[in-house]
């Protein structure tokens, strides 16, 4: 009853006009985002976070706004999957699988239909999971103390590579440098300098959103150009739409086992929205048998990894929501949007600030609607965006970033740092070392040491503390398992995936 | 297939590790006498798990991947000299401007017409300008342009 109550307040909050305006825009935007090779979510989310500051968005509509570009972006990444059998992000790769020979069978049109409205019903109902699930999860994790803080902290690093992640070591490290780069400026408790090296620009540290943009934009302009990949490609033809009720309710079952699955792929830690896709395809396939043609164009095999990663997206937002533990990069992106509007994440966010969190959530449901309406009529519009070249979109996107970053401080100097973020994220792509740990050890550095220094307060310097509760034992056990499992599982489930794909491609 | 590039990585980072313990051992004690966790102790752990694992890198390193070629390495090395080129010029010549010869930049080199190239990073910077000024309200600089 009391979910209910919250939750007809996110709706008061939600159906604002301003922020019913702010999260179409989100949608259309996301959708464009995730359409475009090359332009993950975590990227476009990055680069609108500068934009929302300038323009002075109360919280509550900020993060409106980027949630819906970040579930926008869920339902673009399908888009080049089905046309150019080149996903969008990552999580889309299975919906190349029988998308892409759906498209060439002349029925682009049909599946990108289905995928839109099994994007709907995933995400309806990994919401309505959400709902239910995060009140309770945020209730209980109130119980938690400095010490099982550290714990999760440890824990959300150590299953961010995933279990797909390929050398658990570089995850690590890349936190580590996260971290690092986390503790240069002013010490907060104490006001000793650390690492700033009399440069006055350091001494209040160095800005997260700087070094997201920075990693995440440029070095995707650095990688284009060099992959030479410029042009573009060749796109296939949308025909006119011509879909039977019958067919929509054939893929309904499908939907509703994939936003399932989803869901719960998108809650664990370290599991995520490809998994999620992949597995939703995976059970798919074996529930149907014979019965379906998988890999040639079923209908079914676009609807179930669709429905996979929008759960699973939605999903992800529990852990960034209650814990304040972001699970995936574009969660952790927007948790940074949270942090630099001055809101602490965590379960008290839960009571504190009970409108923007319901608000969100609500916003997440109309927004879902949004879309649907939006992808079904509009597709063309997109699929034309889509076929401007990257040799002309990338420019200007890095320039959108650019200007994002020098109008939220007027200064020159934070651009430099830009650059030499770029250019040091595409070094550790190039090493094959994962970014998104490093942005999340920028951002969970200054809480994770705060955690550390109570808990070593209370029990006035004895370093077990971090390990005495069954709890922290608990989150101890499940970061090293988050650390080992990749090393074993990872390689097989590595190589299934790839040979789903090596089948199309 | 080589495996230099992680060997590599990972001896610079251990060399960083190694400065940055240093540097956390030469912070002044704080104000009111040391606690159990000061400044320095958390930077020592991070130092800590950073010499790790680069050792491990340095250890167990994986194949390369293939880097660019010379050519390309110019390109990249013309991308990123034409960024520090936009943030240094954008308040001398002012946004339109250097927008057109960023972008334009940019986009030739990627492999556009010229002529086409310039003309996107005049409309996209005249565009977005126009958008920032009057739109959102917040000025971007003219430079060059500014009439008086």
């Amino acid at each position: 009853m009391e979910t209910l109550h919250y939750l007809s307040l996110g709706f008061g909050v939600a159906l604002q006009p301003e922020n019913l305006m702010f999260a179409l825009m989100g949608c259309f935007i996301g959708t464009l985002i995730g359409a475009l090779p090359g332009l993950g979510p975590a990227n476009g989310v990055a680069i609108l976070i500068p934009l929302a500051f300038t323009l002075g968005l109360k919280p509550e509509t900020a993060l409106i706004m980027l949630t819906a570009v970040y579930a926008g972006a869920m339902y673009g990444g399908r888009i080049s999957s089905i046309l150019l059998n080149i996903p969008g992000d990552e999580p889309a790769m299975m919906t190349c699988l029988d998308g892409y020979p759906m498209a060439r069978q002349g029925k682009a049109a049909e599946a990108l239909a289905i995928s839109a409205i099994a994007s709907f019903m995933g995400s309806l109902i990994a919401t309505i999971g959400l709902i239910l699930l995060a009140p309770l999860l945020a209730r209980f994790a109130l119980t938690f103390g400095p010490a099982e803080y550290f714990a999760l902290f440890v824990l959300a690093f150590a299953t961010l590579g995933g279990i797909t992640g390929k050398n658990p070591m570089k995850t690590l490290m890349a936190a580590a440098i996260g971290l690092i780069i986390a503790t240069v400026g002013i010490d907060l408790s104490t006001g000793t300098q650390r690492y700033t090296f009399g440069v006055l620009e350091l001494y209040e540290g160095v800005d997260f959103i700087i070094a997201i943009v920075g990693l995440f934009a440029v070095s995707e302009l650095l990688f284009f150009i060099e992959e030479k990949a410029g042009a573009g490609r060749e796109m296939i033809k949308v025909n006119p739409l011509k879909l039977k009720w019958r067919e929509i309710a054939s893929i309904f079952p499908t939907t509703v086992r994939g936003g399932v699955l989803g869901f719960i792929a998108g809650v664990l830690p370290g599991a995520g929205a490809s998994l999620g896709s992949f597995i939703s395809y995976t059970l798919e396939k074996k529930i149907l048998g014979k019965k379906g043609y998988f890999g040639e164009g079923d209908p079914r095999g676009v609807a179930a990894p669709e429905a996979g990663n929008n759960g699973a997206s939605s999903g992800a937002l529990v852990p960034m929501l209650t814990l304040g533990v972001p699970g995936s990069g574009t969660t952790a992106v927007l948790l940074a949007m949270l942090v630099s509007l001055n809101i602490t994440p965590g379960p008290l966010m839960f009571t504190q600030n009970a409108d923007l969190v319901w608000g969100v959530i609500a916003a997440l449901l109309v927004g879902n609607f949004m879309l649907l309406l939006l992808n079904i009529p509009l597709v063309g519009v997109f699929v034309k965006i889509l076929s401007v070249p990257p040799m002309y979109l990338l420019p200007i996107v890095t320039m959108v970033a650019v200007v994002g970053i020098y109008s939220i401080s007027h200064s020159t100097f934070d651009l430099y740092f830009m650059i030499a973020f770029g250019v040091g994220g595409y070094i550790l792509r190039k090493l094959e070392i994962p970014l998104v740990p490093v942005i999340l050890g920028l951002l969970l550095g200054p809480e994770m040491e705060k955690n550390l220094r109570h808990a070593m307060q209370i029990s006035d310097g004895d370093w077990s503390i971090l390990w005495s509760s069954g709890l922290s034992i608990g989150l101890w056990a499940v970061a090293i398992i988050g650390l080992l499992l990749p090393v074993v599982v990872g390689p097989i489930l590595r190589r299934r995936m790839q040979a789903a794909k090596a089948k199309v491609g | 297939m080589s495996k230099f590039n992680d060997r590599v990585f990972g001896l610079v980072m251990l060399v960083i590790a190694v400065a940055y313990y240093y540097g956390a051992t030469q912070f002044p004690v704080p104000f009111g006498g040391s606690e159990a966790v000061g400044p320095e102790t958390f930077p020592k752990l991070l130092a800590v798990i950073l010499a790790i694992c680069s050792l491990y890198m340095i250890v167990k390193p994986d194949p390369d991947n293939h880097w660019p070629v010379a050519k390309t390495f110019v390109e990249l090395g013309i991308a990123v000299v034409v960024l520090i080129a936009y943030a240094l010029l954008l308040e001398p010549l002012g946004f339109i401007l250097s927008t057109m010869l960023a972008v334009g930049t940019l986009c030739w080199r990627m492999g556009a017409r010229p002529k086409k190239a310039y003309l996107t990073g005049l409309i996209s910077g005249a565009v977005v300008f126009v958008l920032f000024t009057y739109g959102l309200e917040l000025p971007l600089p003219l430079g060059l342009l500014e009439m008086n």
